[in-house]
């Protein structure tokens, strides 16, 4: 500790600036730990609620068939428990679709309600809402919500009283009303359930889809039709994880970024540190002191730095990662984590921060304890302009005036920190550019995304089956199907629509646009990196089971999206005459079908841009580290820069150089760096955010596409000239502060 | 010895005023507050005339080099009035007085303070770009050149300072200092950092100035180098302990430094 306050002591400003930005880096890796807290908090949640690892929505299910096939399951090995759900989406006034879920309240041991506050629904009426329904609706315990649009056919339209607030793992990203199974019966006009699900211990997505295999074909047997791809949620894993951990690996990747740039201030700031010491280190060794200890003294000081920098880095990391956490699940699943630490980042972070120190000091440390004694304790300055042939060349290039010769050579004489400011420059840079071109990527997928639609309302009927008769279209509208499938591991959105269709833009990019029964156009990004090619035969599984298409055409929908037939999907799905979602032309459709209906507008659905933003707000807080940090690192280089050479400054101001002049010598050494780091931040920034785009394709398996954010580009080179400019009147103010006679005395 | 008229070694052209070239009255330059105040120069009154030889003399901490620092004007005074070369300069702002540093006084330092990145006549061509920036390159280069060759170094006007001996740098920070032909030289220490040779062919430089009405004040502990002044100051504890005329022998009158030098 005394050690550290000593090195403190030479050098605050400097000391103090790595520190910092050693510490905000170590802070950004952090991020790499969000992952892990959220699994860990999402883990925890859902092995408490008995998270489901298969659920399946059927047709109606009765009270005997579901005890009958309780009992059957859950004598198996790989059955812990099965339940039946009976879940209704209903429309409330200014708070959205609100999932009505019946439970058999009190009893469950399948996705079990963990009450907050309050108590669970004695009677009928009485409902625990969840999180998300309690910010939507804006009620609390005691109050009353009014279900309106509850349905045509008058099934159930009534007020329910919140007596709880609690969640359950599986819908706790959704406002959810739990209420007692016959409440919902009542308000979905059934008698039965809608919903199978079970826990089991398998950790294995091939067991549960085989189990599910098995459950749908003895659902069958019932004469119950599963009609959505059953949900397969391995034992131990929440479905939200890996997209969690997809963001925060690239948000992880600016992190590591920030890391290097501090590690590169690390190197400059012990450089100098080390350099000073020389003549220090000479009269150790003249005294008899061994080169080796004289290194482990010299790293010391990079050590002392890596250690403060960990010491205030990691409880940042740990705060970061935490509040990343907090927000994502806060935002996407509704869930407040506790504090987690991920043991994994905090030891990579302390070793990539001592390794980085060790490192970046040891070349200093050998080569001042390498230099011959004699010429060390004549020499203060070990390395003189005019040493090597290539600065003797450059002092006979007479290109320029004085001052351009003389920044000219003093970039050239400190070579390598001239390369780490520019490198620094470049990734403050790159960092801006990475952050505006995700937003500009983002932004415009979204806009891709809609754009071959032409329907101006979809209407669906609360429940999951396929409700809608087909014959309730009109010449305005069109009754379709929106399904999830399954090709080739990758869950795919299976659309049936008219071979007519309005709803859509039919012109394809390559082959037709389908006319027979088996004929299926594929989105165009989706097909090729899947490997799918007109003339293919493609097998989905759907919720009925495996059936195949021939591809006859790719469309430019950005999505993962088969087109078919509406009457081929529908007979597929068992169901000929029926279809689950009417599209229309117009906002309001001329007629709407029985049951209670939820209508979503176009422009309410594209405008939904939440999840996006939060995406780009944790982006941008991550890149504002990086440019602070680089920022950090400029000013501090070019400080020490400025500081070595204060005596030739002074010299400088004595035979007459104004602030104004010594500005401009700084000036003339940064800027052609800065011009240099921003054309190297700028094609860094295209292909760091290409790359980002590309991997988000790759895992997502869309055509997201790429923008890069050429309107950031004048914002970017302003923001670094500016900050150049401030940095070297700054800086050269600061060397201004000793009087001249002060300065030079102390040469 | 034929100049050129821009030569620095060329008599001024305009007569030299009567007034004292500088003129310090109740001068005093003090560090800290209260107790911890150090003091460097202690209420001084001082006048040098024109084309002097002033030798600054005292023992180390009598305050001479800071008494030196305030009249070329890179320090400045607590309190009490400096003129030099007909300007208050204790009231000038930073950029003014850097600008009449450039034209009224030219400093060598013990330790040269040579650019290390600029070649002999860059260095010397700076004080010129400097202190007037309507001269022009070509002028400029020619200046450089012939105040190089009055000091002796018009041969290695190429060599960058790591390039040259102790001596020579010395004598470029010369050159670099009579370059704009200022009415006043301030060198502090300047044989100090020299062998016994270099130092006197500095010494012979500095002193050979006052000939062409140049009045240079030197700082130094070296009696041998004071021996040759027109007036010797001698500073003890911050204050003019006394004044020693032309002709005393100094190495006499101060023996402490005798034995110094």
């Amino acid at each position: 500790m005394s050690g550290m306050l000593r090195e403190l002591r030479r050098a605050p400003a400097r000391i103090l600036t790595s520190v910092l930005a050693l510490a905000l880096a170590i802070g950004a890796i952090g991020v790499l730990a969000v992952p892990a807290v959220a699994a860990s908090s999402l883990r925890a949640a859902g092995e408490r609620d008995q998270i489901p690892q298969l659920v399946l929505t059927t047709t109606e299910l009765g009270d005997d068939a579901l005890a009958a096939l309780a009992a059957e399951y859950e004598q198996r090995d790989d059955v812990i428990a099965l339940e039946g759900q009976m879940a209704t989406a209903i429309d409330v006034p200014d708070a959205g679709v609100v999932e009505v879920v019946g439970v058999d309240i009190g009893n469950q041991r399948v996705d079990v309600i963990d009450l907050d506050t309050g108590r669970l629904p004695a009677t009928s009426g009485e409902v625990i809402a969840s999180t998300r329904l309690v910010e939507a609706a804006d009620v609390a315990v005691g109050d009353s919500i009014a279900l309106a649009n509850a349905g045509s056919n008058g099934a159930a339209s009534t007020t329910i009283d919140v007596v709880g607030i609690g969640n359950s793992s599986y819908w706790t990203a959704e406002p959810v009303a739990f209420v007692a199974l016959d409440d919902a019966r009542a308000i979905a006009g059934s008698d039965g359930y809608n919903r199978v699900v079970l826990t089991s211990p398998s950790s294995s997505t091939d067991d549960l889809r085989a189990l599910a295999d098995e459950l749908r074909a003895d659902l069958g047997a019932a004469g119950v039709t599963v009609t959505t791809l059953p949900e397969v949620i391995p034992a131990g894993q929440h479905p939200i994880e890996e997209d969690i951990t997809q963001v925060s690996v690239m948000i992880g990747f600016l992190g590591i970024v920030a890391g290097i740039v501090a590690l590169v201030l690390l190197a400059s700031t012990t450089n100098t540190l080390i350099t000073e010491r020389t003549r220090e280190a000479a009269v150790m060794g003249a005294l008899g002191a061994r080169p080796r200890a004289l290194r482990r003294r010299l790293r010391r000081i990079a050590m002392t730095i890596a250690i403060a920098g960990l010491l205030i880095g990691i409880p940042l990391g740990i705060a970061v990662a935490n509040v990343i956490a907090r927000l994502v699940l806060q935002e996407f699943v509704g869930v407040t984590p506790g504090l987690a630490v991920s043991i994994p980042v905090i030891v990579g972070s302390v070793l990539f921060a001592l390794i980085g120190a060790r490192l970046v000091s040891a070349r200093a440390a050998r080569r001042v304890t390498k230099a011959p004694l004699a010429e060390s304790l004549r020499d203060r300055d070990g390395n003189p302009f005019g040493r090597r042939w290539s600065e003797r060349l450059l002092a006979r290039v007479r290109v320029g005036g004085l001052r351009a010769r003389i920044a000219t050579r003093n970039g050239w004489h400190r070579r390598a920190r001239s390369v780490a400011i520019a490198a620094q420059i470049t990734a403050a840079i790159a960092a801006l550019m990475i952050v505006a071109s995700m937003a500009t990527t983002i932004n415009d997928f979204n806009a891709a995304e809609s754009e071959p639609w032409n329907w101006q309302s979809q209407t669906v009927v609360a429940g999951s089956g396929l409700d809608i008769d087909r014959s309730i279209a009109d010449d305005r509208s069109e009754v379709a199907i929106d399904t999830i499938g399954l090709y080739d591991d990758w869950e795919i959105d299976v659309r049936g629509l008219a071979a007519d269709t309005e709803m859509i833009d039919r012109q394809v990019t390559v082959g037709a646009w389908f006319a027979d029964d088996r004929d299926a156009v594929v989105s165009e990004g989706f097909a090729s990196r899947v490997g799918i090619d007109v003339g293919d035969r493609i097998e989905v599984e759907v919720a009925s089971g495996t059936t195949s298409y021939d591809v006859v055409g790719l469309h430019r929908e950005r999505g993962r999206s088969v087109f078919v037939p509406t009457a081929t999907l529908a007979t597929d799905l068992g169901q000929p005459e029926a279809g689950n979602v009417l599209f229309s032309l117009d906002e309001e459709p001329a007629a709407t079908p029985d049951g209670i209906v939820i209508t979503d507008r176009f422009t309410d659905l594209t405008d939904d841009e939440a999840s996006r933003n939060a995406i780009l707000l944790i982006f941008g807080a991550i890149g504002v580290v990086v440019v602070s940090v680089a920022g950090l690192a400029v000013a501090s280089g070019l400080a020490v820069s400025v500081y070595e050479r204060r005596h030739q400054v002074a010299a400088m101001q004595a035979i007459g150089a104004r602030r104004g002049d010594i500005r401009r010598i700084v000036l003339g050494e940064l800027l052609p760096l800065a011009a240099i780091g921003i054309a190297a931040g700028l094609a860094l920034g295209y292909v760091g955010a290409l790359g980002i785009a590309r991997s988000f394709e790759a895992a997502d398996a869309v055509e997201i596409g790429f923008t890069y954010a050429t309107g950031a580009i004048p914002v970017a080179v302003a923001v670094v000239l500016f900050g150049c400019v401030a940095l070297a009147a700054v800086v050269v103010r600061q060397v201004g502060r000793r009087t001249l006679a002060e300065t030079l005395r102390t040469s | 010895m034929e100049t050129a008229p821009h030569s620095p070694l060329a008599p001024r052209t305009s007569p030299a005023p009567r007034a004292p070239l500088v003129r310090a009255i109740d001068l005093t330059r003090r560090w800290g507050r209260g107790d911890a105040a150090q003091l460097g120069v202690d209420h001084v009154d001082l006048s040098l005339g024109s084309s002097e030889l002033v030798a600054i003399v005292g023992p180390s901490g009598s305050g001479k080099s800071t008494l030196g620092a305030l009249i070329a004007g890179i320090d400045r005074p607590t309190s009490g009035s400096l003129e030099v070369a007909g300007t208050r300069i204790d009231g000038l702002s930073r950029d003014r007085l850097a600008q009449w540093r450039g034209r009224h006084v030219g400093i060598v330092f013990q330790d040269f303070h040579l650019l290390p990145t600029l070649t002999a006549r860059e260095n010397v061509e700076l004080a010129v770009r400097l202190a007037d920036r309507s001269v022009g390159r070509r002028e400029r280069r020619h200046r450089a050149l012939d105040a190089l060759a009055a000091v002796g170094l018009g041969d290695k006007a190429k060599r960058l300072p790591n390039q040259l001996s102790g001596g020579e740098q010395q004598r470029v920070a010369v050159a670099r200092a009579i370059i704009n032909r200022p009415p006043l030289i301030v060198a502090d220490e300047p044989t100090g950092s020299l062998d016994q040779a270099a130092g006197h062919v500095v010494a012979d430089l500095l002193a050979g100035l006052t000939d062409i009405g140049t009045t240079v004040v030197l700082i130094t502990h070296d009696a041998e180098l004071a021996d040759g002044a027109d007036r010797v100051v001698e500073m003890l504890d911050g204050r003019v302990h006394r004044h020693l005329a032309a002709g005393v022998d100094v190495t006499m009158s101060l023996p402490a430094m005798a034995v110094a030098s």
